[in-house]
């Protein structure tokens, strides 16, 4: 063929082409969820969760707080929307504890027509994910970012039922201030902080380090290593650790990292009076994994506890009997934070009186809510970004295996342990 | 337009041109004609980011040879040079091209040294380089978040232009795909892949000309990088920089056909599909199915997808030009020059 | 200083289990000019089997050293003689046979994820977390276990090569496979021979990673990385000269923690890659260079 003809299939071909596109286009796409204020028959609530991957653990205990309120809520017919019942329904994905796949299968959420979006666990995954909230308005409700990152963007349609990590640290410190105020625990005291390189480990960092510069002297933060997630080799931290002789060790890990450094720590004969891991110690996990007598005296600090009843309302009872009766067991804070977190969503759905998400997000900015949590009121203030603040529980494990609340004293279980009889 | 016609460079034929214009406009056009659905819209700006990449890194990887295993690190440099620009207020295009420049700059900065490794040496050295590179960046955390990552300012409506936007680079990349490839600078490129001392015996400096494709590519990578960032509004080092990332550009490249322009083209396309199709059900999946393929590619067709097209084209009648045969890992010239290569079966060639 | 003692303690373990890991991607590059990028993911199948076997059959992961070097043998023959033989050998061919064996990494690591989730997994015996006091120093267990172990074994390498004929013909093959046909040893079997041992070496070493990390479908290309840093750092002349580059590369990354975060001590092995490949790629002993 020469030029001239090639011109002329060409252009042909082009309008042929033309011609098929236009009478195949595709119809209307349905309309999306946004600005749909119409009462559906049925709600859809998109979440994922690392149900494979390094988190699979915790994403299994969030599946279970998640499902039961989905449970609780339809066994009572439903959302109250106005003045129809209307089912929810959950479509839970795997996102494979990888902070890509959390945002995609989030996307996927929303252009399959979710009303609103229960978060992910972990603060990584909370801060990929919430970002495609935020894009498509969507409103994304988690219990699994505690980090204040997530929450400092200047986003308006992520809310957060973890209190911060701040609070978390600065909540341990004070308690172990109450024990160096009597002499059990050396004055000054020195620190090491080992912590995850994430938002999550950065705010753990910045609460000791806070506390230790208001203190004027009493604590030193000797040293601070961060380590990458999902590290395997502990070794290089650990001799570093061991080299400086601190007083306290501190890190603030994730569950999968807990398990691994705690194990070689203790295959290193390391002890120190006060050892944590931030939320991580009081696991059942770390009891069958690492063994009852090496994490007892570890010290944590969690959003909840099964032990949590005195001065909290009905809610917490009820709560704890349904899970033991659906699951066979006591929850975990993760159980707990969960199931609440997606109350917090029904219930400002309810409020609302509609699944339109601009009516939605609302209600949740203005939410004050009966709650599991300590005190027993779950809110978003505005000032925290969304982020609701509360009490941390601080515990210690014991050499019988229980975790008692040590710290504040108000909701105290049981007397903490500041030196470490088996250093 | 025939004075513009005899005006252009005898390897640049005036069709190529008109082919390359009409496609451009109606692909810039598609939208406008036929409603797109929203997710469609979007993947393809995602899928026109990676054809980018892809083409980019083939110019190192296919025309001159040197398969890189560790081009994530340019692509992860221009996204969080571009990022953290945006978030200090930069104006949108500067911040990107500041994260294509400096990715450049880095890739000359590893790529100077180790270029005058050849073949497996070289592409070890990447990975080298692309896992040291992740993990200063990870550690990094005021510049890259640590493994939290950085989340970029939300701009309304900012996802639905970038369709243009990535459009536009991809267009700009092809051109220069083709430049690359066919002009007498082309030429440079081919004999340096065939053999680099020879290249020097006629006056080709490899030295000079591989610093010059690796500047380019970073460039090109990092720009992608940059643009991916805005397209997602966040990214976290352990993705831009991650071994997978990597990896991803290696099989979109090989898979596609190496050394073509279509290759890379296609093998991106490929990859975002079956990403996208597999992630919701199968996420672990996809990279098993790669594997597959690239197997598969290199023991029966080494010009990858693209080279299945041509045989398709060829059974219709068409005939490529010698040139095409250049594509491929190593060309015919290597073949018999492997030193203790033991008996057996040769692998297929290309086709000639 | 202590701390000095616990590091040099530490180096020598290190140094052994490296050498161990290396060897196998040592042979097979010395033997076939092939780089076996499949050794990350055999090292990931080795850890996998051996906790196969430890959970399922209740084995001791020590005990299954002949297991896993039996089983990976074959596998390693197998895959010569299914795909490996008929890759171009040599640089010239070498980036066709790289793409090769890395999507057939791609590919055991999707299996394995198919057959056991991304989940990460942990050999939890009951000596895991006890430890041994040597000089001065706690040191876990498994990590002594792991260096006897790779001492043993890289001896009776040694031995093989040096003393037997089947191991004199493999290094004949190494320096100059042409010959070899001449003066009558059959190369293709040597070939195949070399590259099973390889792969069962490379299992092993993933016994070892099971013992003392724990491990999941994604481990295997810190270990190929740091194997290749051991092979290129100690030439291909020698057991001695893995063994001497394995401890370089341990020495490098125990001690850098005392001038850097522990952090970035894990990219020491990285550079030190690039930097060796750049100004010696026939490594710091001096062997030919391998074109």
């Amino acid at each position: 063929m020469d030029t001239g003809n090639r011109r002329t299939v060409f252009l042909l071909a082009f309008l042929a082409a033309l011609l098929v596109a236009a009478a195949c286009a595709p119809t209307e796409e349905q309309g999306q969820s946004a600005g749909d204020a119409e009462i559906p028959d049925e709600v859809l609530i998109g979440a994922t969760l690392p149900l494979t991957g390094e988190e699979a653990d915790v994403g299994g205990y969030f599946k279970e707080g998640y499902e039961l309120a989905f449970e609780q809520i339809n066994d009572a017919g439903g959302l109250q929307l106005g003045d129809q019942k209307v089912p929810v329904k959950l479509q839970l994905l795997d996102d494979t504890t990888n902070q890509q796949t959390a945002a995609n299968l989030g996307q996927k959420l929303v252009d399959d027509g979710a009303s609103a979006l229960l978060g992910t666990y972990s603060t990584d995954l909370v801060q990929a994910q919430s970002t495609v909230a935020e894009q498509n308005q969507i409103p994304y409700v988690n219990g699994g970012g505690a980090a204040t990152a997530i929450y400092q963007r200047g986003y308006e349609w992520i809310f957060g039922a973890l209190a911060p990590i701040q609070s978390l640290a600065i909540s341990q410190m004070k308690w172990i201030d109450i024990h160096q105020d009597k002499g059990q625990l050396p004055k000054p005291a020195e620190i090491a902080v080992i912590w995850e390189n994430t938002s999550h480990g950065e705010d753990y960092l910045a609460g000791i380090q806070k506390f230790a510069e208001q203190s004027g002297g009493d604590y030193k933060v000797v040293m601070d290593e961060s380590f990458e997630l999902d590290t395997k080799d502990y070794s290089a931290i650990l001799g570093k650790v061991e080299a400086e002789d601190v007083d306290f060790f501190m890190a603030d890990a994730h569950l999968p990292d807990f398990l691994t450094m705690h194990r070689q720590y203790i295959a290193r004969g390391l002890c120190h009076d006060i050892r944590t891991y931030g939320a991580r110690g009081s696991e059942q996990d770390a009891i069958e994994v690492i063994g009852q007598e090496n994490v007892t005296y570890i010290l944590s600090a969690v959003w909840w506890n099964d032990l949590l009843v005195e001065n909290q309302p009905k809610v917490n009872e009820d709560f704890i009997r349904l899970f033991k009766q659906k699951y066979g067991r006591v929850p975990e804070w993760y159980g707990a934070l969960s199931y609440d977190t997606a109350r917090a969503l029904f219930t400002a759905m309810e409020n609302a009186g509609s699944v339109d998400p601009e009516a939605v997000r609302e209600a949740l900015a203005s939410l004050e809510m009966e709650s599991v949590v300590p005190f027993g009121t779950l809110s978003f203030p505005e000032e925290t970004g969304y982020q609701a603040d509360y009490a941390f529980l601080v515990q210690q494990n014991t050499p019988s295996g229980s975790s008692p609340i040590i710290y504040p004293n108000e909701l105290a279980t049981g007397p903490g342990i500041p030196k470490n009889p088996n250093c | 337009m025939k004075a513009l016609t005899e005006r252009l460079p005898p390897w640049l034929p005036s069709r190529v041109v008109i082919i390359f214009l009409v496609g451009f406009a109606i692909v810039f056009a598609l939208p406008f004609f036929l409603p797109i659905p929203e997710t469609l819209h979007g993947l393809m700006a995602q899928a026109f980011i990676f054809m980018s990449a892809a083409l980019a890194w083939n110019w190192l990887g296919g025309y001159v040879g040197q398969v890189s295993f560790g081009h994530a690190a340019m692509f992860g440099v221009g996204g969080f040079v571009s990022a953290r620009l945006l978030l200090a207020g930069a104006p949108l295009i500067m911040a990107w091209l500041a994260g294509g420049v400096v990715a450049a700059i880095y890739g000359l900065l590893w790529g100077h040294p180790t270029l005058r490794l050849r073949g497996p040496y070289f592409a070890i050295a990447t990975i080298g380089v692309g896992e040291a590179t992740r993990l200063v960046m990870t550690f990094w955390t005021s510049f890259t978040g640590g493994s939290t990552g950085v989340s970029l300012p939300i701009q309304g409506g900012s996802q639905y232009q970038m369709y243009w936007l990535t459009l536009e680079l991809l267009a700009g990349v092809v051109a220069a795909s083709y430049v690359l490839r066919k002009s007498p600078l082309g030429l440079s490129f081919l004999a340096i892949k065939e053999d680099v001392e020879a290249a020097g015996d006629v006056g080709v400096n490899a030295s000079s000309y591989q610093d010059l494709v690796l500047f380019l590519s970073g460039l090109v990578m990092g720009l992608c990088g940059a643009l991916y960032a805005s397209y997602f509004a966040f990214i976290n080092p352990g993705d831009m920089f991650g071994f997978d990332r990597s990896i991803g550009f290696v099989l979109m490249g090989a898979v596609g056909g190496i050394g073509t322009i279509l290759g890379p083209v296609l093998g991106a396309a490929v990859l975002v599909i079956i990403q996208e199709t597999l992630i919701a059900s199968f996420p672990d999946l996809y990279l098993g199915l790669y594997g597959l393929l690239l197997v598969l590619i290199i023991l029966f067709e080494p010009l990858g997808l693209s080279g299945l097209i041509l045989r398709a084209a060829r059974l219709g009648g068409y005939r490529p030009s010698a040139s095409v045969a250049a594509g491929g890992l190593s060309s015919s010239a290597a073949k018999g020059r492997s030193p203790g290569a033991g008996p057996g079966r040769v692998l297929k060639e290309p086709p000639t | 200083m202590k701390q000095a003692l616990d590091l040099a303690v530490s180096s020598l373990l290190l140094g052994g289990f490296y050498a161990a890991m290396a060897y196998g991607l040592g042979l097979i590059y010395g033997v076939l000019r092939v780089v076996n990028l499949t050794h990350g993911g055999v090292i990931m199948a080795g850890a996998y089997l051996t906790w196969v076997l430890f959970t399922e059959l209740g084995i001791d992961p020590y005990m299954s050293i002949p297991i896993i070097l039996v089983v990976f043998f074959f596998f390693g023959v197998a895959m010569y003689w299914g795909l490996v033989r008929f890759l171009p050998r040599g640089a010239a061919g070498g980036v066709q046979s790289l793409l090769l064996l890395f999507g057939l990494w791609l590919l055991m690591r999707n299996v394995a994820y198919l057959l056991f989730k991304g989940d990460t997994r942990s050999i939890q015996t009951s000596y895991a977390t006890k430890s041994v006091n040597l000089l001065g120093t706690s040191v876990p267990v498994t990590r002594i276990a792991v260096f006897l172990i790779a001492v043993v074994v890289l001896i009776a390498l040694h031995f093989l090569l040096t003393h037997t004929f089947t191991g004199k013909a493999i290094r004949a093959v190494a320096q100059n496979p042409d010959s070899c046909t001449l003066a009558g040893i059959d190369v293709e079997r040597i070939y195949m021979l070399a590259f099973g041992m390889g792969t069962a070496l490379a299992g092993l070493g993933g016994l070892f990673v099971a013992t003392i990390f724990a491990f999941n479908p994604e481990t295997g290309a810190v270990e190929l990385l740091k194997s290749f840093v051991v092979v290129v750092l100690g030439g291909l002349g020698s057991v001695l000269g893995i063994a001497a580059g394995a401890l370089v590369l341990a020495v490098a990354e125990s001690f850098s923690i005392l001038f850097m975060p522990s952090f970035l001590t894990a990219a020491v092995g990285f550079v030190l890659l690039v930097v060796v490949l750049v100004f010696r790629p026939g490594g710091l002993f001096g062997e030919k260079v391998l074109r």
